[in-house]
């Protein structure tokens, strides 16, 4: 009755064996193609550390003035725009500028990299079951899986650093842009699509005429979701070596320092917060024909 | 055997309760909980004295995650976990005197593990192709051989992981040895996991690595990684604990200077004392020789083995080291335990 109170499971000497050959084999994948894989994304590395200088370099009247206006494009909301501006006052006042700076420049290179895979994903998903049977439980992977279990195998390849942490991020953050594109079309109305047909629209003009402006609002939910888990990710992406305020952070963790934690936390709240709201009204200000003639 | 314990109760009958519980010893010891810090060789040790205290002395041990800096001033301000097998004290000079003075904290042993110690460090690669680098003067004066992956121009040190002790002191050594000038980058690494990330990249794939690590770790015992020779003499006690252990803005002046000899002790809470007073020999006696140490976490990273498999191979192999410890009679109840 042994195996009954105790799991039959492998023997210790085999587990240690299977545990010693995956090792192995991704120390030897690593040694013959870790090089290439690391000049693969050199470009990306180039373009992350250019983009990092150009925040820190640009003179921060310039910037504040450039996220205030992108801000009133996208609100239309002057107490969002004042919101913004304050955020920025107090962010550079209690001198926290330069890693606000770079966590923005990671952060939006996050974006942008996470909503041009995730949207034509999406698009793939809403068109096939198929592919999205295949595609759904690789987003749940990527969302539950504890993130240093995919940091080492990277640190491994990549070394520490910005690409590693963008990798990092965009693991965490990619899904909900993929799932909500491929809920927004799946969700158009089957009457629309059939006039469309009966109109003569080939695919593409259904799916960038009909499908995807019906799907916008759906598909922008992602892209704030995406955002938020990105900046979600800055204090892990911290831990293998991204610059930014994720590291105060740290330093503040291991040392209980409650105020450089609280402050740097907030500010990264702060940033978050602003992405949300400029992105929401935007959102709304898409959807806004719904309302039309409802009142 | 039991003719001995028929004639302790006697006694403990006629002479007086209290005195007895104490010859007896088993009884003595109360709960203990041990800080497993969260390092190969603190997991042994944490471990070792776990199986050890419960076996040999009868205590009831509970181990609790840790890391230098919670540990320490967890144990300092709330008087719990009652033993730091392994505490770096260099990080935590100033409050661990001020604790140990007013009796909160003891240092049961000044030295559990010998040869041991921080500072930079090469891969034995580097060193093959490279043998004119002797000391750190003759490395700082070579950032090219260690360019950093976002400036190719610069050579990238590796720094220790933010919020470390060892930060500052990097840091500062960074700013004494006009490291910048040189044409050097201080990355920060952010974490162990990204620290030990770098260094197996590097060493993996024969790259020039050059950064802090401490010894006696698996990492250097797997990599075989060179210690540096500062090639400057220690700056003096004044330098190192006034200025290089403090932020920036409390260290204007940074003297360069070779590593301090790192303090390493196991600490006990006034607590332990009381309630485990009977195993305090065998927390201030037990010495791990270096290079057992060293072979212990060569078998811990090699076997993928936890603290715990460790801590049981140890007492099974290296029986003439750890029985010195303790007293033969506690010896005989761990072994037949094993």
């Amino acid at each position: 009755m042994d195996w009954f109170f105790n799991f039959p499971d492998m023997s210790r000497s085999d587990l240690r064996e299977f545990k010693k050959t995956v090792d192995f084999a991704f120390t030897d994948f690593s040694r013959s193609y870790g090089a290439d894989i690391e000049s693969f994304f050199d470009p990306l590395l180039m373009f992350l550390v250019w983009f990092e200088k150009f925040f820190i370099n640009t003179p921060w009247p310039l910037i504040v003035l450039g996220i205030l206006i992108l801000a009133w494009i996208g609100s239309r909301s002057i107490p969002v725009v004042i919101g913004t501006f304050l955020s920025f006052m107090l962010i550079g006042y209690f001198g926290m500028w330069e890693d606000t700076m770079s966590t923005l420049a990671i952060i939006l290179v996050a974006t942008f990299l996470c909503i041009s895979i995730g949207i034509p994903m999406g698009i793939a998903m809403a068109r096939s079951n198929k592919v999205q049977a295949l595609i759904v439980p690789i987003l749940d992977v990527m969302q539950t899986i504890p993130s240093f279990v995919y940091l080492i195998p990277v640190v491994m390849l990549l070394g520490i650093g910005k690409v590693p942490g963008l990798i990092a991020v965009c693991i965490y953050a990619i899904p909900p842009i993929v799932r909500l594109t491929n809920l927004g079309i799946r969700l158009v109305d089957k009457d629309v699509l059939e006039a469309a047909d009966s109109f003569g629209a080939n695919y593409w003009q259904k799916l960038f005429g009909v499908q995807m402006p019906l799907a916008l609002p759906t598909i922008f939910a992602g892209v704030n979701q995406t955002i938020m888990m990105a900046l979600a990710m800055v204090v892990i992406a911290s831990m293998i070596g991204v610059k930014g305020l994720g590291l105060p952070v740290l330093r503040a963790i291991s040392n209980q320092y409650l105020a450089l934690g609280l402050m740097n936390g907030l500010a990264i709240v702060v940033l978050a917060i602003i992405f949300d709201r400029v992105t929401q009204k935007f959102g709304l200000r898409m959807q806004k024909y719904r309302n039309d003639g409802k009142d | 055997m039991k003719r001995v314990f028929g004639a302790a109760f006697t006694m403990a009958a006629t002479v007086a309760v209290g005195l007895s519980w104490a010859t007896i010893g088993n009884a003595a010891c109360g709960k203990v909980s041990i800080a497993e810090m969260n390092w190969a060789s603190a997991e042994l040790m944490a471990n070792v004295d776990k199986i050890i205290l419960e076996k040999g002395y009868g205590c009831e041990v509970e181990l609790v995650a840790g890391a230098t800096m919670p540990t320490f001033t967890s144990m300092n301000e709330k008087g719990a976990p009652d033993v730091a097998p392994e505490l770096w004290a260099n990080a935590v000079v100033e409050p661990l005197t001020k604790a140990t003075s007013e009796g909160r904290l003891i240092v049961a042993n000044k030295a559990p593990i010998t040869g041991l110690g921080e500072g930079w460090w090469l891969p034995p690669a580097t060193i093959k192709k490279h043998p004119e680098l002797k000391t750190a003067l003759d490395v700082i004066n070579r950032p090219d051989l260690f360019p950093y992956s976002e400036d190719k121009s610069k050579g990238a040190f590796v720094g220790c992981p933010a919020g470390w002790g060892c930060q500052l002191v990097n840091a500062n050594l960074f700013r004494a040895f006009e490291m910048e000038k040189k044409g050097w980058v201080l990355v920060d690494p952010g974490s162990a996991a990204g620290l030990d990330g770098s260094m197996a990249k590097a060493v993996e794939r024969g790259e020039n690595w050059f950064g802090y690590y401490w010894s006696p770790t698996s990492m250097i015992g797997k990599y075989k990684m060179h210690k540096l020779d500062f090639g400057v003499p220690f700056g003096g006690k004044e330098n190192w604990d006034g200025c290089m252990v403090k932020a920036e803005k409390d260290c204007a002046n940074p003297k360069v200077s070779s590593w301090t000899k790192s303090e390493v002790n196991t600490v006990v809470t006034s607590n332990f004392k009381k309630n485990a007073g009977v195993a305090l020999d065998f927390i201030s006696n037990r010495v791990y020789p270096g290079d057992i140490m060293n072979g212990m976490l060569v078998f811990m990273t090699s076997q993928k083995a936890s603290g715990k498999d460790a801590a049981f191979e140890f007492l099974e192999k290296h029986g003439d080291v750890w029985e010195k410890w303790v007293s033969p009679d506690v010896a005989k109840k761990v072994k037949a335990s094993l």
